[in-house]
C-alpha cells in the first residue's frame, strides 16, 4: 500500500471524516441513493432521473449554468463589496483600487462582469429551450411564470450592477434605461422618480442601486429559484421526453 | 341426521401393463421427479399481468451529477479564461455634462431602445416591455392545445409565432447593438464609422 493510500484511509477512518460522511464512498445503487437523498446539497435531485434528461442535447444545462452563473455572482459579489462604497465621490476609486491595489481583484471584477452577462444571456436561452419543448404545457403552467418572474429578476440584476462602476458607459446606460422605462406611471409618481430618487441619476440613485443590486433583487431571486426547482420537482420532475 | 362428508374416494392408480405401454406412456415421467403436470397451454395475452410502467430511469449518481459536474467545470474554466484575458469596460469617471457620442441602454434593452426610435416612449419604454413580460407569462394559459402535443411538429402555430417574436427581438437588438453610432444615427461599423458604438 502506497503512502498516499494509507493516508486517504486514515482520514476515511478517522472518528471525524465519519461523523461527516456516514457512508462510505457510495458504489452501489443502494448507497448511491442515499448519498443523493442525505446530502443537503444533492437532494435537490430525485434519487433517479428519467434517462433523456441526463442527455446534454435534452436540456443543454442552460438552468443549471444559469444558477451556477448566480452563484459564481455571488461569490464574487461578496468579495467586490468588501472594497466599494456606493458613493458617488468614492464608487469610481473604489473600481480603480479593486483594479490595480486589491488582490485578484481585477480578475474578480472581470469574472463578475462576464458571468453578469452570460447569466441573462443563458436566462434567455434557458427560456427558449423550455418553449420549445413544449415544457410549459401543464403540469408546469405556474412554474413557467415563476421563470418569466426570475428572468425580469436576473435582467434587473444585471441592469442595477451596471450603474456601479460610476464611470461613464453606466451613467449614460442607466440615464436612457431609466428613460425609457420612466413613463410608466406608479402611483402617481413615474416609475424613474422612484428609482433616481431624483430628477436625474445621482447620488441617491447609486445608493438605491446598490441596496436593490446586492441585498433586495439577490433575496427575492434565490426565494423564486428555490420555489422553481421546487415546483420542477413536484409537478412531475423534468419534462418530455419529446 | 347429521350430514357427514365421505372421505374423498381414493383411487387406485393401477401401473400400466408393460405389454400395452404407449408412446405416451413412455415419455411419462415419474411425479417424483417432475411434480408439476402440464395443464393447458395458453396464450401470453390471456395471462393477468402486473401493471409495471417501463423504468427508463438511470440513478443520480453518478449520471445526472456527472454532467453537472462537468458543465460547472467547463463554465469555470471559461469563467477565468474570459477574465483573465479580457477586462471589463471601464471608461472615465460619470459625468453628466459629458454627453457621450452615442449612449446606449445594457445590451439586452437595445431592443426598446431601438423601438424607442419609431414609437411614442410610452410605447417603447412601458407597453412593449410589459406585453412581452406578461405575455410571455400568460403563454400557457392561452396555449390550451393538446397538453400531450409538445413536439414543435405538433403545434407549430406556437413555434412559429415564437419563433418570429425571437427573430424580430434579435434583430432589433443587433441593430441596436451594431449599427447605431453617434446621435443614435444608422451607420456601419467600420464603414460609414470609424469603429463600433458599444461596450458590454
Amino acid at each position: 500500500m502506497s503512502f498516499l493510500e494509507r493516508v486517504d484511509q486514515t482520514i476515511r477512518r478517522s472518528p471525524v471524516w465519519r461523523s461527516i460522511f456516514r457512508q462510505p464512498y457510495p458504489r452501489d445503487e443502494r448507497s448511491r441513493a442515499y448519498a443523493v437523498m442525505n446530502n443537503v446539497f444533492l437532494h435537490i435531485h430525485p434519487v433517479r432521473v428519467r434517462q433523456h434528461a441526463v442527455k446534454f442535447a435534452y436540456t443543454f444545462c442552460l438552468g443549471g449554468l444559469s444558477f451556477f452563473l448566480f452563484l459564481v455572482l455571488t461569490v464574487t459579489g461578496v468579495y467586490l463589496m468588501f472594497f466599494y462604497v456606493p458613493s458617488a465621490a468614492q464608487a469610481y476609486d473604489n473600481i480603480l483600487d479593486i483594479q490595480s491595489q486589491v488582490t485578484f481583484g481585477l480578475l474578480t471584477r472581470n469574472i463578475h462582469r462576464w458571468a453578469a452577462h452570460l447569466m441573462v444571456f443563458f436566462v434567455f436561452l434557458h427560456m427558449m429551450r423550455v418553449f420549445y419543448h413544449g415544457a410549459y404545457k401543464p403540469p408546469r403552467e405556474f412554474n413557467w411564470v415563476v421563470g418569466v418572474v426570475l428572468l425580469f429578476l436576473t435582467i434587473m440584476l444585471s441592469f442595477t450592477g451596471y450603474l456601479l462602476p460610476w464611470d461613464q458607459i453606466a451613467y449614460w446606460a442607466i440615464t436612457i434605461g431609466t428613460n425609457m422605462g420612466g413613463y410608466a406611471p406608479l402611483f402617481n409618481t413615474p416609475v424613474s422618480r422612484i428609482l433616481l430618487g431624483g430628477v436625474e441619476v445621482g447620488q441617491n440613485t447609486l445608493l438605491r442601486f446598490y441596496v436593490l443590486h446586492i441585498m433586495v433583487l439577490p433575496l427575492v431571486a434565490a426565494i423564486f429559484l428555490a420555489v422553481h426547482f421546487w415546483r420542477i420537482r413536484k409537478d412531475g420532475g423534468i419534462s418530455g421526453p419529446l | 341426521m347429521t350430514d357427514t362428508k365421505a372421505p374423498p374416494e381414493r383411487r387406485e392408480v393401477l401401473p400400466v401393463d408393460p405389454t400395452r405401454r404407449t408412446e405416451i406412456d413412455k415419455q411419462r415421467v415419474p411425479m417424483s421427479a417432475r411434480p408439476y403436470r402440464l395443464l393447458a397451454l395458453v396464450k401470453q395475452d390471456a395471462v393477468v399481468r402486473v401493471q409495471k410502467e417501463p423504468d427508463d430511469t438511470v440513478m443520480t449518481w453518478p449520471h445526472l451529477l456527472t454532467i453537472e459536474f462537468l458543465a460547472a467545470g467547463v463554465m469555470s474554466i471559461f469563467l477565468l479564461m474570459m477574465g483573465l484575458f479580457i477586462n471589463a469596460p471601464l471608461e472615465e469617471l460619470a459625468n453628466g455634462n459629458v454627453t457621450p457620442a452615442v449612449a446606449k441602454a445594457p445590451w439586452y434593452f437595445l431592443g426598446l431602445q431601438e423601438l424607442l426610435a419609431y414609437f411614442h416612449p410610452t410605447v417603447a419604454g412601458v407597453l412593449v416591455p410589459a406585453f412581452v413580460l406578461v405575455g410571455a407569462a400568460l403563454i400557457p394559459y392561452v396555449d390550451r392545445g393538446d397538453v400531450l402535443a409538445i413536439r414543435p411538429s405538433q403545434r407549430k402555430t406556437a413555434v412559429i409565432l415564437f419563433t418570429m417574436f425571437c427573430i424580430l427581438g434579435l434583430a432589433l437588438t443587433f441593430v441596436g447593438i451594431f449599427f447605431r453610432g453617434p446621435g443614435y444615427t444608422f451607420v456601419i461599423p467600420y464603414v460609414t464609422a470609424p469603429g463600433m458604438y458599444f461596450a458590454l
